[in-house]
């Protein structure tokens, strides 16, 4: 059996050769970096827009019990259902009861990231239910049969021949087909589909607490058609999904689209407050909200990394990075990938298994940099280094060599010694051995003639204030692409 | 699942009660630059987002034989899920990004403004606010305590980019988005 840290290895060193979807990865994320920058020029201080972003974040996240007690008296007030969820099989479970209940055989679903977390699709289908994700690239994964690649863009890592190729596999369209036609296809398709199904599904971008209603940001309409047409509408989200305010979302709606798409606001910003009222003319007649824990109060019980759940979902973080752009969002194998996913993952789902996701990561900052809530990544990417090192999730191996280098490093006599052996190994060849899955790709760069030790003693403390150029030793490192 | 509400809100409580580092104060400068002048600014955005405004609406209704209307300004004939155009009036115009409030008060429920392939907003333009916060205002203001069950800012027709990021308008919802001032 492989471990997933295994499989990860071995899908990493695949994609992160794989020229063709490197193309395709830089398109799209070119495209999307060009539109986030003009996002950002739309607002007077977008730095400050973060900030308070975050502010807001805090304060519901350090008095979640509250403001979840707030929401679920506003949605029982508004006539809605409240369902609490433990984790991933509770929730599947409540799903399914209502579906029973109803006599429901299709389900239209919307985007929704926390349905993937509880694999609901198959649950459903095992329950005689069909499940019809209906976002344009859900859909394309459905059909084939892959989970989303990026949790706002899930077929990134398609070109649109590639999309064609399905197309016309499952339903006739031609091969040289734009993306236009292609789209239309799956209008027709999945029309038929919101006509004549019994149960709409969503996520919830925002749960707001003082007027008990979801939020919604989709671009295609799916989303708005998922909660208008079908008899009976069920929103899965997570606890952390809170914000306090209706007002709130005058910030949060423009930061959630600008930093997921670029947008200034995605086509439909929707607010969902309950089934159909007296008086209105159509709409579901029942609204449920499952309320997902799954995990989520651990990290609550946790104040270094509370902050992870001020989390929105926009992507930012994914397309920002440079791990996840080398080996592509299936790679991780989890359901949140990039970033956030390795920061998330071993929390949620144990860091025994996935643990390694925190280690493949250059620390570079970049996805702190970009988060819109402002949660500090990389450095909680160390915070799981350092608790998984803790608990001896690490390789017995590694230890031993930090071991020994820690027992070199404290006394400059074992340093120096340990420093000509170095070079005089590298000279001989044996870096190749030791650093093999380096130099499959790369040349060692060639190690100098002299340690700086060496060299401070012979010329550079004689003549420490005139000029003296420091050694040139070494030759830049050789990429073989 | 009473007990998982108990389980659930029990682990929240037992969590928060140690403090987490609140992060620093944002300041109060504003986040976005002011709106200046409502109807251009509205009108310049709503067009980079494909929408249309019209001048002539009999000229413009007679492309559609079969039309689904929640306003007196036009008369409807047909079912929604038939229709060819859905007419809605809205709650207001967002100038700063071009956007339409609508909620199933004034949109004729959930699906008319959705689910036919053209959508025509009448509009009066002392409709038009500044921006997103000014129309939530607006909206808890005429809605607090009577709620509509389902409200939305559209902001352009439906569109997708999932294929190559390749915009594609009329995904799922309308086609097109068309205003027209009745004043």
């Amino acid at each position: 059996m492989t471990t997933a840290a295994q499989q990860f290895s071995h899908a990493a060193a695949a994609k992160a050769t794989d020229l063709r979807h490197r193309a395709i990865i830089q398109k799209n994320i070119a495209s999307y970096d060009i539109g986030v920058a003009r996002g950002k020029d739309r607002f007077a201080d977008w730095p400050n827009a973060r900030s308070r972003a975050a502010a807001i974040k805090f304060e519901t996240i350090n008095h979640l019990d509250r403001y979840l007690e707030q929401f679920e008296r506003n949605v029982l007030a508004n006539g809605g259902h409240v369902h609490w969820a433990e984790d991933a099989e509770q929730a599947r479970q409540i799903v399914l009861t209502l579906a029973r209940q109803h006599g429901v055989r299709k389900v239209v679903k919307a985007k929704s990231m926390t349905t993937e977390e509880i694999h609901l699709n198959p649950a459903l289908e095992a329950a005689g239910i069909q499940p019809v994700e209906t976002d344009l690239g859900e859909y394309i994964c459905q059909l084939r049969n892959e989970p989303p690649y990026h949790i706002v863009t899930p077929v990134m890592h398609l070109s649109k021949a590639d999309v064609a190729e399905l197309f016309h596999e499952k339903f006739g369209a031609a091969l040289d087909a734009p993306a236009e036609e292609l789209t239309m296809v799956a209008r027709r398709q999945l029309r038929q589909d919101f006509l004549t199904a019994d149960m709409g599904i969503t996520g919830a971008n925002f749960l707001i607490a003082d007027t008990g209603m979801i939020a919604l940001t989709t671009n295609e309409g799916n989303g708005r058609l998922s909660v208008s047409l079908p008899r009976i509408h069920v929103a899965i989200a997570g606890i952390e999904k809170l914000i306090p305010r209706l007002s709130d979302l005058g910030l949060f709606w423009p930061v959630l689209c600008t930093s997921g798409t670029g947008q200034a606001l995605t086509s439909y910003s929707t607010l969902v407050g309950g089934p159909r009222r007296d008086g209105e003319v159509d709409g579901p007649a029942e609204f449920h909200v499952i309320l997902l824990d799954n995990g989520r109060t651990k990290l609550l019980a946790n104040p270094e990394m509370r902050d992870v759940l001020h989390c929105i979902r926009c992507g930012a973080c994914l397309n920002t990075c440079p791990v996840y752009k080398t080996i592509g969002g299936h790679t991780y194998a989890t359901t949140y990938q990039g970033p956030i996913g390795s920061v998330l993952t071993p929390r949620l789902r144990g860091a025994a298994e996935w643990s390694h996701l925190s280690f493949a990561s250059s620390l570079c900052g970049s996805c702190t940099d970009v988060c819109p809530v402002r949660i500090d990544l990389h450095h909680h990417l160390l915070h799981n280094r350092r608790d998984a090192i803790a608990s001896k999730f690490d390789h017995p191996l590694q230890r031993l060599a930090f071991k020994l280098w820690l027992w070199v490093v404290q006394s400059p006599a074992r340093y120096a010694v340990a420093g000509k052996l170095a070079r005089l190994g590298l000279r001989l060849g044996l870096g190749n051995s030791f650093a093999k899955p380096w130099t499959a790709t790369r040349d060692l760069p060639a190690p100098p003639r002299q340690s700086f030790r060496d060299w401070w003693e012979k010329v550079g403390q004689a003549s420490r204030l005139s000029d003296v150029k420091p050694p040139t030793g070494g030759t830049p490192v050789q990429h073989h692409p | 699942m009473n007990a998982a509400r108990e389980n659930i809100l029990g682990r929240v409580r037992t969590a928060l009660r140690v403090e987490a580092k609140a992060p620093a104060a944002p300041s109060a400068a504003p986040i976005f630059p002011p709106v200046t002048d409502l109807e251009a600014r509205f009108r310049e955005e709503f067009a980079v987002l494909k929408g249309e405004i019209i001048t002539d609406l009999p000229a413009f209704l007679t492309a559609f034989p079969k039309i689904a209307s929640a306003v007196p300004e036009v008369a409807g004939n047909s079912d929604v899920r038939q229709a060819d155009l859905g007419v809605t009036g809205c709650d207001c115009l967002l100038a700063r990004t071009g956007s339409i409030a609508v909620s199933t008060r004034n949109a004729g429920g959930r699906a008319l403004s959705v689910l036919p392939p053209v959508h025509l907003v009448i509009a009066r333009r002392d409709q038009l606010v500044p921006d997103l916060t000014a129309a939530l205002a607006l909206w808890q203001q005429r809605y607090d305590r009577h709620w509509p069950s389902n409200l939305s800012v559209i902001t352009g027709a439906s569109r997708t980019g999932d294929i190559e990021k390749i915009l594609v308008m009329g995904a799922h919802g309308p086609k097109r988005l068309v205003l027209y001032f009745t004043d």
